[in-house]
């Protein structure tokens, strides 16, 4: 008797959910499936019509775009928003002053409603008046004066840049410094000979130089761009591909939703950081003991003790992508040319424009399917890379 | 950087992640910034190619004197008078519509149609009256030696000279300026004729024009009245009260029923209550669309906040392990006691859960101010749209010309966002931790 009224009690504090769960979840699943067999025009009663959408699925152009834009995006979004969510928490995990006031700082845009980001973007996009090419236009220059300055190109001689003095005090001030400042260096490097410690500034500076003059060459190169016309990209209005030859690289209008997504990445920092602060000291206290350096400590410690967060991080954003609506929705409605037709965009609109309930249902099922087989293959891959503390 | 050993850094490491951390900061918070700074420019200062870092994020204006009073003005246009074709300042003896005038200043649609028929011209309320003065150039033109304005329809009107416009000697530019009001910041006024005739103006030399700052409170307002703020308000809180307590009510009670009630099938429930947040909104998104329609309710509020009644799968599972972290005794010692589950819940449980119930509501409140797709669906009424949507329409309806008016009224949707934040920081910084736990 007590037995059968704790199941009653049991019952009765989840019958919310119970509800919920088949009212909003369970139906919707299976009737979303029955649907999906159907012709619906959603005014009248579906007709059941076999697997003719999945048949049309096949050949629908529109939506192979579609299913390539979301997939494009998931495969350089995902991965770069991880590397500088990681990054980003590794700085903030950092002991110093002013910890707790950086964190602040880049979780706040996570703060801002969408469609706020859509429009802010949007102006920012904007390809005459927009920062974004405001700054690039200004960096373009920048770096044109730069590089000018030490390789003189851009000046009338190419080449006659590479002695000025600019480029040789460029090339002496850290070896100066490596020597001159000696005492402070950190200790592995103090005890080495001074004439090797001015090799490896030497190396240094000549790496910073060979980066400066890679950046003019992807600047000159590959972008568009024109400091003093300002031909900068479109943005959002601009379909074309980077680079323009390879037809499935994501276009300037995609890129620039990339970008803007970067802008949320502090969010998923502090998961991170709240991790990171976990990982047991001892850890390091035993790595350090072994004469292990930064690089080895983040690399067998740091992102092994994470790694459960990364798999769930990346799985989580899976399922986003297949969700990304608002942005493509407020910002491009889908264009130029589908380059930022988003499935779920696609499903909005053959629901709510095209009225063709049964064909978005059919979408919504294969998403979903893809979601699963998409997710089983993170866990696959990363069954050998994920690391549980206590199993 | 990665070093959680208790001993600092070395000075210069700390330094060059303090470097590193504030560039970043700075890439951070430019969006931000230059959304507030769009905000209080005026509309022309948006749409201009700034020539130096100050003009991306301060509006210029510029302050010239005019028949001996100082007034913010506006460049209206370049004057160019030749030896042989001077140009005049003339005060007309006689009222006309402004309609009949060249407008030497005004919106470009008014050049290209100057010629306006009688109707059109009855309809005017601007005249040009013999207090104003009126630019003769080399479209109203004016005979110094007959007293006479030429009107582009044709009439010619008496008129006193005021003064005579040489081109500058010393190649300096002249600028016809006219007198800038904040009220010139709206889209409605611009073009209006009652402005641009009536205001006060002159041609001036460069060098008698002042450049200033100009920052323009002034657009808030504007913004707001245009997006029907107070009313979109209205709507969002309504529904973040009903999705909050909703949210917390149901996520509270089943996650007290999953974490301490034991019953058959338990495990199996929760474990699919699990798995139900893999499930994408758009796969369940167009049945309950359907549902909710054949019920009646597409066009109201009830879609949007009815759901989270039920409970929602995320907070479920968040409350619950909360709960598992509990002490134990006291539950026991008020089951002993004879108190009800309820009873427990409300005296022992949710006393001691108050931060993790924070955090859902705080959550949920978030979600509801943010969301978008939702009251797209449903709603289909201006006055029931929510700030999103406000937004939203208010964007689509101009295609995004008025940018200080849309970062004002951005500004203002996301200010409450970040207030919140920074009032509920601890609870925040907690939850943001606590979703991580999940992995």
């Amino acid at each position: 008797m007590a037995n059968l009224r704790r199941q009653v009690a049991g019952y009765g504090f989840i019958l919310p959910w119970l509800v919920a769960l088949a009212l909003f979840i369970g139906y919707p699943f299976v009737a979303g499936f029955y649907f999906s067999f159907c012709d619906y025009p959603p005014l009248r009663s579906p007709a059941f019509i076999g697997l003719d959408n999945y048949a049309e699925l096949l050949g629908d152009a529109k939506f192979h775009r579609s299913l390539g834009v979301t997939l494009v995006y998931a495969a350089v979004a995902i991965p770069l928003g991880v590397v500088l969510a990681i990054t980003l928490a590794m700085f903030l995990n950092a002991r110093i002053r002013g910890q707790s006031f950086y964190r602040v700082i880049f979780y706040i845009p996570h703060l801002v409603p969408t469609v706020v980001v859509a429009i802010l973007w949007l102006w920012i996009f904007n390809p005459e008046f927009g920062l974004l090419n405001i700054v690039l236009a200004g960096l373009m220059s920048a770096a044109d004066a730069w590089t000018g300055l030490f390789f003189g190109l851009g000046a009338e001689t190419p080449g006659q840049g590479f002695f000025r003095p600019a480029a040789v005090a460029l090339l002496a001030a850290p070896a100066l410094a490596a020597v001159a400042l000696g005492p402070i260096m950190p200790a592995a490097v103090r005890r080495r000979p001074a004439l090797r410690r001015l090799l490896a500034s030497l190396a240094v500076a000549a790496i910073l130089l060979a980066a400066v003059a890679l950046l003019n060459a992807v600047v000159h190169g590959l972008l568009p761009v024109d400091a003093k016309k300002l031909h900068s990209p479109g943005w959002l209005a601009d379909g074309n591909p980077l680079p323009a030859d390879l037809s499935f690289a994501p276009s300037w209008a995609l890129w620039a939703l990339i970008v803007m997504s970067m802008w949320g990445v502090g969010q998923m920092a502090i998961i991170y950081l709240a991790k990171l602060q976990d990982v047991p000291v001892d850890l390091y206290e035993a790595a350090d003991i072994d004469g292990a350096n930064w690089l080895q400590k983040t690399w067998q410690i740091t992102l092994p003790m994470i790694s459960p967060v990364i798999l769930f991080n990346v799985v989580m954003s899976i399922i986003g992508t297949f969700q990304v609506f608002t942005e493509p929705y407020i910002m491009t409605a889908g264009g130029p040319e589908d380059k930022t037709r988003f499935v779920a965009l696609f499903v909005y609109d053959y629901t709510f424009q095209y009225q063709r309930v049964g064909y978005a249902s059919a979408v919504a099922w294969v998403l979903f399917v893809m979601i699963v087989v998409l997710t089983i293959l993170a866990f696959r891959i990363s069954q050998k890379r994920v690391y549980y503390a206590g199993r | 950087m990665a070093v959680s050993d208790e001993k600092k850094a070395p000075w210069y490491l700390r330094m060059a992640v303090h470097a590193i951390l504030v560039t970043g900061a700075l890439f951070f918070l430019m969006p931000l910034v230059w959304m507030i700074a769009t905000s209080l420019k005026p509309l022309k200062e948006t749409m201009k190619y700034p020539t130096s870092v100050s003009d991306v994020f301060v509006g210029v204006g510029r302050q010239a004197t005019i028949d001996g009073r100082r007034y913010e003005v506006v460049l209206e246009r370049e004057i160019k008078p030749a030896p042989d074709k001077p140009f005049y300042v003339v005060r007309p003896r006689e009222t006309f519509s402004a309609g009949e005038l060249w407008l030497t200043f005004g919106p470009e649609a008014w050049k290209k149609f100057p010629v306006f028929n009688a109707q059109e011209l009855g309809q005017m309320d601007a005249q040009v009256t013999p207090a104003l003065k009126v630019l003769a150039d080399d479209k109203n033109c004016f005979d110094p030696a007959t007293g006479l304005l030429t009107l582009c329809s044709g009439r010619k009107v008496p008129a006193e000279l005021v003064r005579r416009i040489e081109p500058p000697t010393d190649g300096s530019v002249l600028w016809a300026v006219r007198e800038w009001r904040p009220s010139d910041t709206d889209m409605r006024e611009v073009g209006s004729t009652d402005r641009e005739v009536t205001r006060a103006w002159d041609v001036l030399p460069a060098s008698r024009i002042v450049k200033t700052s100009r920052i323009i409170p002034q657009n808030y307002p504007i913004a707001l009245a245009r997006v029907g703020f107070v009313r979109s308000l209205v709507n969002t809180l309504f529904l973040c009260l009903m999705t909050v307590a909703g949210a917390v009510i149901s996520s509270v009670l089943v996650g007290y029923g999953f974490a301490f009630l034991e019953f058959k099938g338990r495990g199996v429930l929760f474990a699919v209550t699990v798995a139900t947040m893999m499930i994408p909104f758009a796969i369940t998104m167009i049945p309950v669309y359907l549902l909710y329609r054949d019920l009646g309710w597409v066009g109201s509020f009830k879609p949007l906040w009815v759901t989270s009644w039920f409970g929602s799968a995320f907070f479920i599972f968040l409350l619950r392990q909360f709960f598992l972290g509990l002490p134990k005794d006291l539950m026991d010692a008020a089951r002993i006691d004879g108190c009800t589950e309820l009873e427990i819940l409300w005296h022992v449980v949710v006393p001691l859960s108050r931060p993790a119930i924070a955090m859902v509501a705080l959550f949920t409140f978030l979600g509801t101010w943010k969301d978008f797709m939702g009251p797209l669906i449903y709603l289909n009424h201006p006055s029931q749209f929510t700030l999103s949507l406000s937004l939203q329409a208010f964007y689509a309806e101009h295609g995004g010309t008025p940018w200080h008016l849309l970062m004002a009224a951005s500004t203002v949707f996301s200010l409450p966002l970040i207030v919140l934040f920074f009032a509920t920081m601890k609870t925040f910084i907690r939850g943001i931790a606590m979703t991580g736990i999940k992995g």
